[in-house]
């Protein structure tokens, strides 16, 4: 081979003509026009080691590879492999009762786009989802087998990604596990209730029995692996799933709820929302103004407050005070309804403390740790050591000094926090639209 | 103060460093610059000695292995005028180990770490917007211009992961190279460069690309200062997805 592994045949251009390539061209406008709602483009969570003669490695951190318009990290290729649906959601620009126009990708398509993007570093991997087409098994099956081909012919290491077929068979889900990084299930609406309502042909039971599934089979896979280098992996970076905000009635404090089981009774990776936008008319679905954008970003934030700070739902939110508070973020609210806890002294804190500051977050923590070491870190080095003050400075002290004089009034502190931050930065919003499939 | 002067290459600097050290100069009263061999300058030049700057490497290295990296990140940067910062966390590192890191309040630790991490962000950076085209003899070459000096590691990620493929990384601003044959890497410089031909099937298959950037992005959510803020114009010439832009 010496060294001209560049020798590939170019499968893609096997039938080199330029109509094909048009007919390429159209497709991928079609089905990643389509794939373009998905709120998730993580690639990281798995470090896979590329096979001696093969193509790509994945990185634990992930990689973004370019931005797209929107302002959006792309890192995989995402994708429908089709977009012609038997089902009929509510929400979903794709149900069968919508005149758009359809396509699907064949097998080869998918793999030759995906390793001719790796090979000139556009991307990190695929990410491959699809509408039910024929039924749940059928589509699951042909998805499988892209990344199948991917893992088996191409001796692709990159990362791959698995949407979960509502519906599908155990198998399948198996064999999707065993080839993929990470696969996902989507809940699509937080309530049965709403599921039954909205999207009819999907039942609870035929997303939650492979959630159950595919998280047996992973700490079936971590014990052997433990054992013994050689057994399969399943899924190392895990599972996912993805919720529309908005067009149900639940409430935050419900949604939270069952983000936390998802994260500790089906050991999920993340929990991904999407604000409802309205792409049909129905009368089943709410009417709004705008989507509810404002309310997805503090899910969000509420979500991180969960997984890597230690709060539980019924810390952020109560039976009588169920939604998110709009003007302030999630943490914010919580120190403003517990003035008993400020203000903290930044020498002493433990991180558990340090993390419940507003304004403070893991990376601010850790450096307020570390630095304090060393000596007693003052208002000046809390600046040097890269912590925003704008917040935080309102709930501590550092050896005893408050930043200005602190005002324990609640109402004056609202006012303050509101003003002093000019509302909220403007935060990148994902906006989102109904999954697919 | 004490004043030292070194030659102004990257192993002067080392070498100087570890002389200061031996010397037991107080390196927070001390310090170091490149010479410029003007008039009244001040300081005592000192030579360089590569078993020295060796020496101190694999002291440091048992000393403070993350300080070492940050030293290695530090030097991709080319940062200037840094030295006697350099030279004061060097110490630091030898009296705490690799907790120097986070002794951010101390000015000259927090000069270090600020360079390193800005060629660590610019290295992981390049590993996503990196661009590889593939050349009519079949191989494939890549294009950058860097702020930092990040072709060895970026090499390295690249060596694992396009291994089956014959490539060439190319550093326009610095004029130096990387070459991957498949089996081994190697490293040289570019006095003269033209860009090769492109394959057959390279223009067809960027258009599907930039078909597919198209088309990801949701038109209702247009942001391009946030695009910009994540990849800045600098980066967009050798982006396949920014040509004609
Ligand atoms: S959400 Fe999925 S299953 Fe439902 S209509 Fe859309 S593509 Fe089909």
């Amino acid at each position: 081979m010496g060294g001209r592994g560049a020798l590939h045949s170019l499968p893609l251009f096997r039938l080199s003509s330029y109509i094909r390539c048009m007919e390429l061209q159209e497709k991928i406008t079609i089905l990643s026009g389509a794939a373009r709602y998905d709120a998730s483009c993580a690639s990281s969570g798995s470090n896979r080691e590329g096979s001696a003669g093969g193509t790509g490695n994945t990185s634990q951190g992930g990689i973004c590879h370019s931005w797209a318009d929107d302002g959006r990290c792309i890192s995989l290729l995402k994708i429908l492999l089709s977009n012609d649906c038997r089902y009929d959601c509510a929400y979903c620009v794709n149900r069968s009762s919508n005149p758009v126009p359809r396509a699907s990708f064949t097998a080869r398509e998918v793999v030759d786009l995906t390793m001719e993007f790796y090979r000139r570093n556009y991307i990190e991997g695929l990410f491959l989802s699809s509408a039910v087409n024929v039924s749940p098994d059928h589509t699951m099956e042909a998805m499988v087998r892209v990344a199948e081909i991917l893992r088996n012919e191409e001796c692709f290491g990159g990362y791959i990604h698995l949407k979960i077929i509502p519906g599908s068979s155990p198998e399948l889900v198996r064999r999707a596990g065993l080839v993929a990084d990470r696969i996902s299930v989507n809940i699509e609406l937080p309530s049965s209730e709403s599921l039954h309502r909205l999207a009819p042909q999907k039942k609870k039971e035929a997303i939650l029995a492979p959630m159950k599934l595919i998280g047996a089979e992973a700490g079936v896979s971590l014990v052997e692996r433990r054992k013994s280098r050689n057994a399969p992996r399943f899924a190392p970076a895990g599972q996912s799933t993805q919720m529309i905000i908005g067009a149900s009635p639940e409430t935050d404090l419900q949604i939270l709820r069952l983000s936390q089981g998802l994260y500790r009774k089906m050991n999920l990776k993340r929990v991904y929302y999407s604000a409802f936008v309205p792409v049909n008319s129905d009368n089943r679905l709410p009417v709004l103004a705008a989507p509810p954008l404002l309310r997805e970003h503090r899910l969000y934030q509420a979500d991180w407050l969960l997984r890597f700070y230690g709060f539980s739902p019924e810390e952020i939110l109560s039976d009588d005070a169920p939604n998110l508070d709009e003007s302030f973020d999630p943490k914010t609210a919580w120190a403003l309804r517990h003035p008993e806890f400020f203000p903290v002294e930044v020498n002493r804190a433990s991180y558990a403390t340090l993390l419940r500051v507003p304004g403070i977050g893991v990376v601010s923590a850790k450096r307020i740790i570390a630095a304090r070491r060393f000596a007693p870190v003052t208002h000046e080095g809390m600046k040097k050591i890269g912590v925003v003050m704008k917040r935080a400075k309102y709930f501590i002290t550092c050896s005893g000094r408050p930043f200005d004089k602190l005002d324990q009034q609640p109402a004056r502190l609202r006012q303050s926090l509101l003003i002093g931050d000019g509302s909220e930065p403007k935060v990148p919003r994902q906006l989102v639209l109904p999954g697919m499939g | 103060m004490n004043h030292y002067l070194y030659d102004g290459t990257p192993e002067g600097l080392v070498s100087a460093i570890a002389s200061i050290l031996d010397s037991g100069d107080d390196p927070e009263q001390t310090v170091l610059a490149v010479q410029q061999n003007t008039l009244f300058e001040e300081g005592m030049l000192l030579r360089t000695d590569s078993a020295l700057a060796e020496a101190l490497f694999e002291r440091l290295r048992l000393r403070a292995p993350d300080a070492v990296q940050t030293l290695w990140y530090f030097t991709m940067a080319e940062t200037t005028e840094l030295e006697t910062s350099l030279l004061r966390y060097i110490a630091l590192a030898f009296e705490h180990g690799d907790r120097v890191n986070g002794y951010l309040t101390h000015a000259s630790v927090k000069a270090v770490v600020a360079t390193a991490r800005k060629a660590g962000r610019e290295l992981h950076r390049m590993k996503g917007l990196l661009r590889f085209e593939q050349l009519r003899d079949g191989t494939w070459l890549a294009r950058m211009e860097p702020d930092c000096n990040v072709i060895q590691p970026l090499a390295r990620h690249f060596s694992r992961r396009l291994r089956a493929q014959e490539w060439f990384i190319y550093d326009a601003g610095r004029h130096s190279a990387a070459h991957w044959d498949g089996h081994a890497l190697s490293f040289g410089t570019l006095e003269q460069f033209s860009r090769p031909e492109l394959s057959a099937e390279e223009e067809a298959v960027q258009q599907l690309w930039q078909t597919f950037f198209k088309t990801i992005a949701i038109p209702e959510r247009k942001n391009p200062r946030l695009q910009k803020s994540n990849m800045p114009a600098k980066y967009w010439k050798y982006l396949t997805e920014k040509q004609g832009e």
